[in-house]
């Protein structure tokens, strides 16, 4: 009998319906070479999947390499010819289970063909089928998982991979009960401000405990050093400033800490402070609501977060990747629909806000050069924001004599326009041809319900589709744009309903935490998600005692059982029964680790 | 048989602060040891004392508390907490005793402490009276609150304070610790060894504010040093002093070339026993080392100030001297007096007061340590007896005894 006969046999045993799927794959997605040492090695796409000269020590130390705790379950990513699965096999606890995610039959037909499988193939469950069905597979393999990609053989199937890893969060989502403490580090100021508050919202929305660690109270102060004229007095305060509010942030941070602490862009937090979080076993993670291209300082700080989510994709990801980060993600920005919803606006503020076109926006150089087209036409022009200064053929339609706007006005003005511009911000003349995320103005516009017309970006129809928010291509199409859609108001009022709907299904700003925190707890299979499914609840937890701790489960049910329970509480409990109650032996170890831990964090 | 079994207990002393503390539970344990001679009595302490621990007489086996242990759960528990972890809490208590003592004496009024006692121990005496959520403090504890709040009579030394916790009195003489015959540091084997007086000086301090600053010490050694009488130094204390000691070191005169030796950061706990012992005077703050000093033997003179106070912790014993200061950050500092005195203590009572400043000598007699002032008597009046018999009644009241 040969190989594949062999495999296949003892694999109809576990999977009679995967068995025979093999028998009708025919195989050749991997080139099978002899290695060195005379095993066989493989190849796909002219890369080798496993080591040319030895294969089986090659897999060896890429097992060694893999943690894995207690009653995980481990998912492997990656096929090739299952050297490394072997390997995990033989380096795991036999009663770690293990799942081998299969995305195409075909590979797995040829590592049938190279080699006879050993004992262990009777260990591993295998994960096939439609993206759905191997996420599904996963998830009845047990709780907590692990992600254990196999680069060379997973870089194969990455689309599927990371299709079946969304599906995997989104069940994590769906299941997700718990509460987390959650930290939110904010900038000073900025256009990241408004946005820190939003996410505070949308995850107090969700049912975590959130502290927003506040720094927009220091900007009077931040705003001092601007006034110094010494440029090297300046830098050399403002830099002894941010040290000092990151210092500020850890004091913070040790008074309680957080299961995860979520900083925005522009959060004060500098990389020796950080890593110090590390080494202390806090989870960080940054929103970078920032043009990466625009706003560098990434480079510096992107080794100390443990999680990276931002509004770009490739270039930016592979950028934060090599300049150090360990999990970069794309989460595009959203809306908060409590604050931009629309408005019944009076008759007065009809005049004083609205018109047939508007802009609320910074004077940045292509808005400066696009914007005078726009001017002597049949329709009524308005512009709002600030940083303006100096445009002089713009000062007639220019509001407020570009006063900063705030939001309230904003949501009046967005209300109030029958066409509203949104042209992304560029240091050119024209309009940024490498355009790619997607600002919050177009999801707050959608939110409002307010017709909108944008420069075109490359991630833009992930987002929004044309029937819901009109683009431009060029600065050239504008004028006439801007003609074509005045002269058809219900097709704007369409599309401005679609495109606040779609936001309400899918960009809120609860979306958007709901995604991050469900990446964040696959990606750390043994400290966010269990809390998220709320494996650190208390009747969870009293289920977990009883046999071994009876009078703990005894304690932890006289919770709520879906309260979130820690050590502290915990501790808090037994002490409440007063001097007279009786202790039993697991009462006193919880107390006596309660003293240990009530002490400080040395953050500081 | 019961009484049989109760005579014949094992019994477990908690001793889990530092080791000035460790050192001055010498008494009790002496005292447990001629009261109870059939019990044994372990000792639970900290794990970096447990060398110098296991030379303690009277001791049969010493428990380490692994502080940096308990840390690392109680850090890897917080935001995760999975009962299943107590495991591995159960497996490390079970390390320390399978069965549980029939007695713990704890002596920290700590709650770490208390609960240790009361996880490997059935019955606990010690500052509560009853159990670790029990806030009412036994009679001893409660004179020692009240001490701490009003101090200025207190004559009653903390190590027989460990007695009155543990229903003991003071022992009638001071115990002595023998150091073992450990191999020194090459340098350091001729400690004690040529003629003339060896000095230890602990240069540290457990606090900062209890350290005795550099300046003081380069000049402190300078004068000793400067003396025709033969006379070498020996720096001791941990690893975080030996940046004190080399900050010493740069400001002496490089004329002393020979008669200084830096053992700072250098020995195991018990070679500083040893060291100590060859050694005919410590000199030190109220400090683990002087107080290390005065128990294998070595005579002792301290300076207190901050919060040290003679008569609480002064070096326990007799014939040991300590320099007290009237504030808690002298201005200036004794130096030409006590290295007068270090040379010749006939002079002692000849001694000019030196302002800011008292000197006084050690005694022990039945209940216990007791300092007294060198030229004047003391202003308080002695109150130990009637302390001993107030605070014993209180604790036989309490305990039934009519």
């Amino acid at each position: 009998m040969n190989s594949f006969e062999a495999n296949v046999s003892r694999l109809a045993q576990s999977d009679p319906a995967l068995a025979s799927a093999l028998r009708q794959s025919r195989g050749g997605t991997l080139e099978v070479i002899p290695a060195r040492t005379g095993m066989p090695s493989a190849r796909a796409n002219g890369r080798w999947i496993h080591s040319a000269y030895d294969p089986i020590k090659e897999a060896q130390a890429w097992a060694e390499s893999q943690s894995q705790q207690d009653g995980e379950t481990i998912v492997v990513l990656g096929v090739g010819l299952l050297y490394h699965v072997e390997a995990l096999c033989a380096r795991l606890p036999r009663t770690a289970p293990v799942v081998l995610v299969v995305p195409d039959l075909s590979v797995l037909a040829d590592a049938a063909a190279a080699r006879t499988w050993g004992d262990w193939m009777d260990r591993v469950a295998w994960a096939w089928g439609t993206t759905e069905a191997i996420s599904e597979q996963i998830a009845d393999a047990g709780h907590p998982l692990r992600l254990v990609p196999y680069a060379p053989a997973a870089a194969l199937h990455e689309d599927s991979h990371r299709a079946m890893e969304t599906a995997l969060q989104r069940q994590i989502a769906a299941q997700a009960g718990g509460q987390l403490r959650i930290a939110v580090v904010g900038p000073i100021y900025g256009g990241s401000l408004p946005i820190t508050g939003f996410v505070v919202r949308a995850l107090e929305s969700l049912g975590h405990h959130v502290r927003w660690l506040d720094h927009s109270v220091h900007a009077t102060s931040y705003h001092q050093l601007e006034l110094l004229k010494n440029s090297q007095h300046r830098l050399a305060l403002q830099s002894k400033y941010a040290e000092m509010l990151s210092r500020i942030t850890m004091a913070q941070l040790a008074e309680d800490p957080p299961d995860l602490v979520l900083s925005l862009a522009q959060a004060p937090l500098v990389l020796p402070a950080l890593e110090h979080l590390r080494r202390k076993r806090f989870m960080t993670a940054m929103w970078f609501v920032e043009n990466f291209r625009h706003l560098t300082y990434w480079q510096q700080l992107a080794a100390g977060y443990d999680f990276w989510f931002v509004i770009q994709q490739e270039p930016c990801l592979a950028a934060l990747k090599q300049a150090g980060a360990k999990e970069v993600r794309y989460l595009p920005m959203a809306a908060d629909p409590s604050v931009h919803r629309p408005l019944e606006l009076t008759q007065t503020e009809r005049e004083e806000y609205g018109s047939d076109v508007s802009f609320v926006g910074a004077g940045y150089a292509n808005r400066r050069a696009i914007f005078p087209r726009l001017l002597g036409h049949d329709w009524r022009f308005k512009l709002w924001g600030n940083e303006w200064d100096g445009a002089t053929d713009l000062t007639s339609v220019l509001q407020r004599n570009g006063a900063r706007i705030d939001t309230d006005t904003c949501l009046k003005v967005f209300n109030g326009s029958a066409v509203n511009l949104n042209l992304h911000s560029w240091a050119g003349t024209g309009l940024d041809p490498e355009g790619d995320f997607v600002n919050p103005r177009t999801f707050e516009l959608a939110a409002c319900g307010a017709f909108q017309l944008a420069d075109r970006r490359s991630l833009m129809p992930d987002l929004f589709s044309a029937s819901e928010v009109a683009t431009v291509s060029s600065s050239d199409e504008l004028p006439g744009e801007i003609a074509r859609w005045l002269r058809e108001p219900e097709q704007r009022l369409a599309m401005a309903a679609q495109a606040r709907q779609r936001v309400l299904a899918e960009h809120t700003y609860a979306h958007r935490m709901r995604n991050l925190l469900s990446q964040v707890g696959v990606a750390s299979p043994d400290r966010i998600g269990p809390i998220l499914r709320g494996d650190r609840q208390a009747e969870a937890l009293a289920v977990a005692a009883a046999d071994s701790f009876p009078s703990l489960a005894s304690t932890l049910r006289t919770f709520p059982p879906t309260q979130r329970v820690e050590l502290k509480q915990l501790a808090a409990q037994i002490r409440s029964r007063g001097p007279i109650g009786s202790l039993s032996r697991e009462d006193l170890m919880v107390l006596m680790l309660d003293e240990y831990r009530s002490e400080t964090k040395d953050l500081v | 048989m019961q009484h049989d079994e109760e005579a014949t207990a094992r019994t477990l002393l908690i001793q889990l602060a530092r080791l000035g503390d460790l050192v001055q539970s010498l008494p009790v344990i002496a005292s447990l040891a001629a009261r109870y001679p059939h019990r044994s009595l372990d000792l639970l302490c900290p794990a970096p004392l447990a060398d110098l621990a296991r030379l303690f007489p009277g001791v049969r086996q010493v428990l380490l508390w692994n502080g940096a242990q308990w840390h690392a759960w109680a850090e890897s528990f917080v935001g995760e907490f999975q009962p299943s972890w107590l495991r591995e809490v159960e497996q490390y208590l079970a390390g320390l005793t399978t069965e549980p003592y029939k007695m713990a004496y704890v002596l920290n009024h700590h709650p770490r402490a208390i609960l240790a006692g009361t996880l490997l121990a059935t019955e606990v005496q010690g500052p509560h009276l009853r159990g670790p959520l029990d806030e009412e403090l036994s009679p001893w504890a409660s004179y020692l609150r009240h001490v701490a709040h009003t101090r200025g009579s207190n004559r009653i030394h903390l190590a027989d304070t460990f007695c009155g916790l543990c229903g003991v009195t003071p022992p009638p003489a001071p115990p002595v610790l023998i150091p073992p015959s450990c191999n020194l540091p090459n340098d350091l084997a001729e400690v004690g060894i040529s003629a003339g007086q060896w000095v230890a000086v602990a240069v540290g301090a457990g606090d900062a504010d209890r350290s005795i600053p550099v300046a003081v010490w380069i000049e402190w050694i300078s004068t000793l040093l400067a003396h025709e009488a033969p006379c070498a130094v020996v720096l001791v204390g941990t690893e975080r002093d030996q940046t004190t000691a080399l900050a010493i070191q740069d400001g002496l005169s490089p004329m002393i070339a020979g008669r200084l030796w830096d053992a700072t950061g250098r020995t195991t706990l018990s070679q500083l026993a040893t060291l100590l012992k060859r050694c005919h005077w410590a000199v030190g703050a109220d400090t683990g080392p002087l107080h290390l000093a005065t128990a294998v033997g070595t005579s002792s003179m301290g300076f207190y100030f901050s919060r040290a106070r003679v008569h609480e912790t002064g070096p326990y014993g007799q014939g040991h001297w300590v320099w007290q200061a009237d504030r808690a950050l002298p201005e200036i500092w004794p130096i030409r007096p006590s290295v007068a005195l270090l040379l010749d203590p006939a002079i002692a009572s000849q001694q000019e007061p030196v302002a800011g400043w008292s000197l006084w000598q050690s005694h022990h007699d039945e209940w216990g340590a007791i300092f007294r002032p060198v030229g004047d008597s003391d202003p308080q009046e002695d109150q130990r007896a009637a302390v001993w018999y107030r605070l014993s009644e209180q604790r036989l009241s309490l305990q039934g005894v009519q």
